[in-house]
This record gives C-alpha cells, structure tokens and sequence, in this order.
C-alpha cells in the first residue's frame, strides 16, 4: 500500500521539507544521568534514544562471563508512548531482543573487551520516541555513551539509514518514508571507513543499493563529525574545570591551555 | 519545604551539544598538523577515539591508546599524556584504574570461602583474602579454621572498609589487604561518591580537617566522611584492639558534628558536580567559605550557592 | 523501593542522627524537606500529555536523582464489542528501567514494576477521579487513556515521583475535539447521481456524512481541524498526588535517600486527593515493610500526611500552570517568529 503523501516532489523535496540527502537536527546531550557510568541522550529529529552505560563492572551472571574479555550486555526497552500508536513491548518482545542483539553485535568488533576479562558493560538503551531511524540513533547514543563512560573503543560507530524512491536516493528516513520505500541501516567506523552493521529487511535492486551504499558511508562521517563535536565539547569543558579547580583560577579563563584537535 | 525548578535547558546545560551542520557539503575541518611541539609543557591536548595521536616508530603506546597502521590511536576521550616515549590518553571519567599502593574505600559485596569480595567501583569486584586482614588477638597471628567459620563477624554484606591495592590476579581484579591499622571497618560516619578522576594522589589520603571532621579520600573515588578519632584513640593501647576494629557501633557523635560531616559531604558533591579536583587545601579553603556564608548545610546544594562556591575558590590561593 | 547496600554503622549513624533534639540528614534536610524537584511537561510531542520529573538532581556533572518520565496516551475503543467501557477508562503501566535497579534480576524487576502498576492503577483508575469528557459517542465509542510512566533512576522515594509525573503528563493532557457523525442516504438520490458523476470531494456539504450534532444516532466521529490539541481533562485539579511517610517512630521523614529507606524500611503511602473548594479526600493508603503501627500513631499520620500533602498539591500545581504559561508562550514565540 502506498501512501498517500509524496515521497519525493517535483520540486526534489521530501515531506518534512527535506532535501534527498539532508539529515535532520541532531541534538546530543552528554550530561551525568543518574549513576550510570555514562549516558547520553540523543535526539535525531522526532526520534530520541536514551543509553546509560554501566562498567566495565563486577559480571552480574557469573556464569555467562568470559575468561578472556567483557560481555557486552545490551538490553533495550521501548516506551509504549514511543510510536504514533501506542504499543507496549515487553523487554522479551522478539522485535526488541533481535534489534539488542544487533546493536551488541555491531560493537563487539569496536570496544576493547580484550581489556576486561571476566567484566560485563551493560548498555541499556531506552527508546523515548521514534519516527524513524530507530537503529541508527540507538547506535550513535550508544556511542556516545561507551565515550563518555571511558571504556576503550578503537573508534566512533557512526550509523545512518538510507532508502530509494524509485531511483532516487534518501538519507535519514523518517516512519513515513520506511512504511514506504526499500532502506537499509549501514554503521561505518569512520577513521578506517569499516563497516560494522548492514541491515536491510526489504528488496532492493544491487545496483541501488551500491550507490545507497557508499551514500550512506558518506553520510556517516558527517554524523561522526556531528558526535565528535560533542564529544569534545564536553571533553574541553571537563579538563578546563579541572584545570580551573586544581590550579586555583577562577573558571572565567577558558581554554586557557587547551588545543584542540580537529583534524578528521 | 518542597520547591520545584526547571530542568536546565539546552543551551544553558553543561556538556550539552545542540547545533546542526547538514551533510553533504560541510567543509572539512582545518588540518593541523602534528608535531613535538603538541608535548609541550601546560599544553593539553585533547582527544576522542579513533583518533591519530602519532606515529608509533618514535612513540610507545600506554593506556587508552592502540596501535593500528604504524599509528598510535586514541581510545578514550581525554587528555593526552606523554612520558618520555610513552604516549597514554587519559580519559576524563570512566572507572577506577587501580595501582598497586592505592588506597580505596570499598563494600563487601559478597561473604565467599576464606575472601570477601569488594566493591571498589572498578572493573571487577576486588578480593579480600582472609590472610590479608588483620585477625582479632594479634596482629601476626596464623589464621585458624574458626576464623573461616566467623568471617562475617570481620566484615559482612554492606560493610564499608579501607583498604591498600596489594596486587592484582591474572584476569586484572585487584586484591586488598587491611594490615595496617589505619585500615579496616569503617564507622561514624557517612559515605560520598565522587568520579576518581577527581582523586589526585595525594601524600596523605587521610585528611583531618579543623572541625572535627576526618576524610578518607580512597583513589576509587570513595569517600568516608566521619568524626574526627584522635591518633592515639585509633591505635588502640595494646596496639591492636580487634573489638574497636571490627565493632558496628558508632561512637556518641555531637550534633555540631553531625552537621560537620554533612556540610562536609555537601561541599564535596558540589566540587564534584562542578568537577573540581579535590584536595586538602580546596576542600579546607570551600569549608570555610560555606561556613563564613553562615549559609544552611541543605542550601549549599542549590544551584547559584554552588556556583558561588567553586566560584570562591582559588580567590585565596591567589593572593 | 530498590534496597541499598547499607553498613550497620552507616544505619546506626542515620538513625541516630535522625533521632536527636534537631534531627539531621545526611545531605543537611530537616525531616520534612524535599529535595529539589525538577519538572518539565510536554517531553514527549507523540502523546496526548506528558512529563518528566526528577527528585534530587545535583547540578551540571552531579547526576543522580530519582527520575521517571509519565506519558498519556488516547486511543479510541469500541464500546460495543466489548473492548471498551461506556464513557472511557484509564489504564497505567509503570516501567522499570535496569538502569535505575541494575542489581536486580530481571525476575526482580517484573515484580516491582507489577507492584508499582498496581498502586498507580488501583489509585488513579479509581471510578471517583475518572473524568467526564472522555465518551466519544455514547455508547459506542470511548477513550481509553493509557498512563505510562518509566523510572529511568531511582535514588528513593519512587513512588512520590511517579504520582506526581501521573499528575503533570495527566494536567498536562489534551482530548481531542470530536464531532460525531451519521451516515445517512442524501435526501435526494437524482441529485446525489449528479453529484458523484461530477465529483467525489468530500469536503462540499454533499457527503453522505452528516456532521450536525447527533450524539444519539451518531455512527461514528470525526476530528474537526481546530486551532488547538483539544481540550484539558476535565476534573484535572482533581488528580491525587502521594505522600511517602518514612516511619521510625515517633518521627517520621519526608522524601527519603536511598540509604534511608535502606535504613528504615517501615513506609506509609498517602494518596490525597484536593478538590478545588471541598476537603481533601484520601484516595488510598499502603503500608509498606516490615513492622506494625499502633492505630492512634497511624492517624496522626495521615493528619500530617495531609498538611505535607497540601503544600506538596499546592507547590506542583503552581509548578504546573508555570510549565502551561512557558509552553504557551513558547508556541507563541515560535508562531510569530515563523510569520
């Protein structure tokens, strides 16, 4: 069934305004929540994901640990007043498990579980809102969160969703255009441009989705850009408080001694 | 009694990001090229995961970094850190590191055959081996089959203890030892959690402040907040007094004390809300300010006293 | 709810300093004082009301706190199958999130969500605080309003936070406009002929949907395009709010630590409810812990529970007009900022 809403008008727009390749806001938030070790909380345009990541710690199951590296345990919880129509999921829901699975699965490669023998992280990422992208922000959230709580990653997981209407590509698909159009999740690590996650439950044509492909992969280092940002924000802002604390200054003399390093 | 206030909002919130380039067509971001000069001293340099710090044919890698294509890479968000031809980043909160020597404050988390295990907000639970407290009737005495027997009456589930890092085992847990007897069952007081990071090593991490209050500022980021005990109370006559040591019961605390340790406490969740490294000196120097404020120990928590607060500080070291 | 890893000398050391002539808490309270309340309304654009609240957040990188986030959901029931009640009902559901219990298994944690469900439901769904305006068409068609809180922390005193989130994403709450609607056969069929060769637009007076108010034969209802989300529930200054009595007799305290409610487990749960210009109507009780209570220490209890409960209602509802003000200005902004 097709909707009744133009994908993609004349004009080259999508429904919410958008260009084909245009992104929606992302906005991040890296403050403390609670007492996990990290968190963040980010929201990509309707959708917004929450993850707090708790450890390396003490493995609560002992006998799911692992003699030579962390567990990664990623457990996801979907709040029933997430979607347009309200839906309630136990943490068992089969939809759920599979899309935890996927995301412990696409940072297994990444963090340095070698470093933590016997430990178990816990990454709980809870879904406030959806419209679309659901994968990817669960994905970069949960990122942002492993940064913020220290544990070791050999690089950012920047993910982005991607779609065709009829032969043109979009990035960053909202509900409406996934109900719609053939789309796929890719996560890339953006230093190396390795590919962590390809996912895609609907057809596609190869030829597509090479192009799809490697538009999506672009994508994502705009998305690591976007991440790395905060990330340093939020690192400069620290070290500066620190500075200011153990040196006796007054916090009004701000990057005093910090370079940053932008390079890409 | 009860008042209400806002969440702080995007813009205003600390470490919070809100801005929006959109893809495709961003420019890149400047280059900049890395050199010795980026080790300098008073120089920080910042990193986040992923990361090129260098290249590994003059450097060596430490902690939070790995090597990958002739670079040395950052795994953690921090500080770059550089020894000699060691290259470490340090991340700017995460869990605790130990080092053997450390002084933690930790909780038996679990009452095991001849160990308790520890909680030290590290990657693991730490072990305490029975052989490695100090038993009642003697302080070299060999341990007995009794002794396993009673283990719970030493420590049990919840008790809090201060402890040296004696070693590590192979999969990287830390063990503990009390042998000492500034060490051992922690009462009179209450418990503060801080990030580690803000734990400096310091020459004494037992820290006695003027109005009766003593600190003990474990490494792991623990901190015991408790009435002052003079030295010689501590140390018992007979040298050892396994009774005091392992008693549950408080000492007869006054209530200026009580409001002491409070303030205390409050003043350093506040340095550590506003991540001021805490030492003597800042902790001395923020005590006297709350008192001089002659401001309630509960308002110090509110927002524009705390400002205040860190705001103060270091206004007396400078003069 | 969560029980905390306490020491016997850290009890005995809150204990006691709660016990002496000016009793003392671990972060400088009086007995009866809350920590800082943090509350937003309209978090969550996909429902119908919402809000977050957090008790006890310490500022910038201070974290913590007990914090739950409460939603409203409408959905339109069918009444004559059997799916619906006439008039409408309400349904809460509480989450728990691991990260707030990380220590608990998962069995655990089914448990305490159900147990806080079940105060949430028995209390807010009672029939004397259900509100009118939620039938559709008599009948035939009700709301059914789903609350949905998720506790994200919890650093004690959960329960008071999750009655108070139901108030505000419930205050917050806005029902649709509805207009019911007939199909009827158009009075002449020649002209309906002529009409359906030249046009099948709706929206031309000709439909076969009558949209007069008909609330007696009405088949069906449509959302009429209004300037706003619709109107507030009715009878929302009514919605109960939660006292929790930390109980170490003969004091009691007042919005507890973790560490305390580790220390003292014995809680009297208070619901008190605060029609406007009627006396406060105690909507439900719970004792919770181990202990027992003499009945004359009990009714003290609810005699103080209601003076804390009072200026708690009081404060939260001025909190709550400030939050409607806010956004209302806000949309404002954004309007004539867009012309």
């Amino acid at each position: 069934m097709s909707s009744r809403i133009e994908i993609l008008n004349d004009g080259g727009y999508r429904s919410d305004g958008r260009k084909q390749y245009e992104l929606r806001d992302i906005t991040i938030d890296l403050t403390q929540q609670g007492t996990a070790d990290g968190s963040a909380q980010l929201t990509h345009g309707l959708t917004q994901v929450l993850v707090t990541v708790f450890g390396p710690r003490e493995a609560k199951m002992r006998s799911q640990t692992l003699h030579d590296r962390a567990v990664l345990n990623v457990e996801m919880s979907v709040a029933p007043f997430s979607t347009g129509e309200r839906r309630k999921r136990s943490r068992a829901d089969r939809r759920i498990l599979e899309m935890a699975a996927m995301i412990a699965s696409t940072f297994e490669p990444v963090v340095q579980t070698n470093l933590y023998p016997r430990s178990q992280i816990d990454i709980y990422v809870h879904v406030l809102q959806q419209d679309g992208s659901l994968l990817p922000a669960c994905i970069n959230a949960t990122t942002l969160a492993l940064v913020t709580a220290g544990v070791p990653l050999l690089d950012f997981v920047c993910a982005v969703t991607g779609g065709v209407h009829s032969t043109s590509p979009l990035l960053d698909l909202t509900t409406l255009e996934e109900n719609d159009v053939p789309h796929m999740t890719v996560a890339v690590m953006p230093r190396t441009r390795k590919v962590t996650l390809v996912t895609m439950e609907t057809r596609l044509h190869v030829e597509r989705f090479r192009e799809l492909f490697e538009l999506a992969c672009e994508a994502g280092q705009t998305i690591h850009r976007e991440m790395k940002y905060a990330v340093k924000d939020r690192t400069v802002a620290l070290v500066n408080a620190m500075d200011a604390g153990s040196k006796g200054g007054a916090a009004d003399d701000h990057d005093r001694d910090v370079v940053m390093d932008d390079r890409i | 009694m009860i008042s209400f206030a806002s969440f702080p909002s995007t813009s205003e919130a600390y470490g919070r990001y809100g801005n929006t380039r959109h893809h495709p067509d961003v420019e890149d971001d400047v280059h900049m090229d890395l050199d010795e000069d980026d080790f300098e001293e008073n120089v920080q340099r910042l990193t986040v995961p992923g990361e090129s710090i260098t290249s590994s044919h003059a450097f060596m890698r430490g902690h939070g970094t790995y090597v990958d294509n002739d670079e040395v890479i950052a795994s953690v968000a921090g500080t770059v850190e550089r020894v000699n031809k060691l290259i470490t980043v340090r991340a700017v909160r995460s869990r605790y590191n130990p080092e053997v020597g450390d002084l933690v404050v930790g909780r038996i988390t679990e009452v095991q055959p001849r160990r308790w295990k520890v909680d030290a907000n590290s990657r693991q639970d730490a072990v305490l081996m029975l052989s490695s407290v100090n038993l009642p009737g003697g302080v070299q005495r060999r341990k007995l089959e009794s002794d396993e027997l009673q283990m719970r009456t030493f420590f049990e589930e919840g008790d809090l203890l201060v402890a040296e890092v004696q070693a590590f085992f192979s999969d990287g847990a830390m063990s503990l030892h009390t042998r000492s007897l500034r060490y051992g069952k922690l009462r009179n007081g209450q418990l503060v959690t801080v990030p580690p990071i803000l734990i400096r090593r310091l020459k004494s991490h037992f820290v006695s402040l003027p109005c009766g209050v003593d600190l003990i500022l474990g490494l792991n980021g623990y901190i015991w907040v408790s009435k002052h005990v003079k030295q010689s109370e501590q140390e018992g006559e007979e040298g050892f007094d396994a009774e005091a040591v392992y008693s549950n019961k408080n000492d007869d605390i006054d209530e200026a004390t009580r409001a002491a340790i409070s303030r205390v406490s409050n003043i350093i969740k506040i340095l550590a809300a506003h991540f001021v490294p805490l030492t003597d000196s800042v902790l001395l120097e923020a005590y006297e300010w709350a008192v001089e404020q002659e401001s309630s120990v509960k308002d110090l928590l509110l927002d524009d006293v705390g400002e205040n607060l860190v705001a103060s500080l270091g206004s007396g070291l400078r003069q | 709810m969560a029980v905390a890893l306490v020491s016997k000398s850290e009890r005995d050391y809150i204990k006691t300093s709660l016990q002496t002539a000016s009793p003392l808490r671990a972060d400088g309270r009086s007995l009866l004082d809350f920590r800082t309340v943090l509350l937003e309304t309209g978090v969550a654009p996909l429902a119908n009301g919402s809000a977050r609240l957090n008790i006890g957040k310490v500022a910038r990188e201070g974290g913590g706190g007990t914090d739950v986030l409460a939603a409203v959901k409408l959905e339109v029931e069918d009444v004559e199958s059997g799916d619906g009640v006439d008039g409408g009902r309400v349904a809460c559901s509480v989450t728990c999130s691991p990260s707030a219990y990380s220590h608990l298994s998962s069995n655990a944690l089914d448990e305490l969500q159900h147990d806080l469900t079940v105060i949430l439901q028995q209390t807010i769904a009672h029939r004397s605080l259900h509100p009118s305006n939620l039938t559709i068409i008599p009948g035939r068609k009700a709301w059914l309003l789903n609350i949905d809180a998720v506790v994200l922390a919890d650093s004690g005193n959960v329960v008071d936070a999750l009655f108070m989130a139901a108030r505000a994403a419930l205050w917050d709450t806005k029902v649709p406009r509805t207009r019911p609607v007939e199909y009827r056969a158009p009075e002449s069929s020649r002209a309906t002929e002529k009409e359906t060769q030249d046009s099948m637009d709706v929206d031309q007076g000709t439909s076969g949907f009558d949209t007069r108010d008909m609330a007696r034969d009405a088949a069906d209802f449509e959302l009429p395009d209004y300037w706003d989300e619709g109107e507030v529930l009715h009878g929302r200054e009514r919605w109960p709010i939660c006292v929790t009595l930390n109980l170490l007799p003969p004091i009691h305290l007042l919005d507890a630590t973790l560490t305390e409610e580790a220390s003292i487990p014995l809680r009297l749960h208070l619901m008190f409810s605060f029609p406007p210009s009627t006396p406060p109507i105690l909507q439900a009780i719970r004792l919770s812990g181990p202990g027992e209570l003499d009945l004359a220490y009990v009714k003290s209890c609810i005699t103080d529970g209601e003076k804390y409960a009072r200026e708690l209602f009081s404060a939260l509802e001025s909190k709550l007009r400030e939050e409607d003000l806010r956004r209302n200005t806000k949309a404002r902004d954004r309007f004539s900022s867009l012309r």
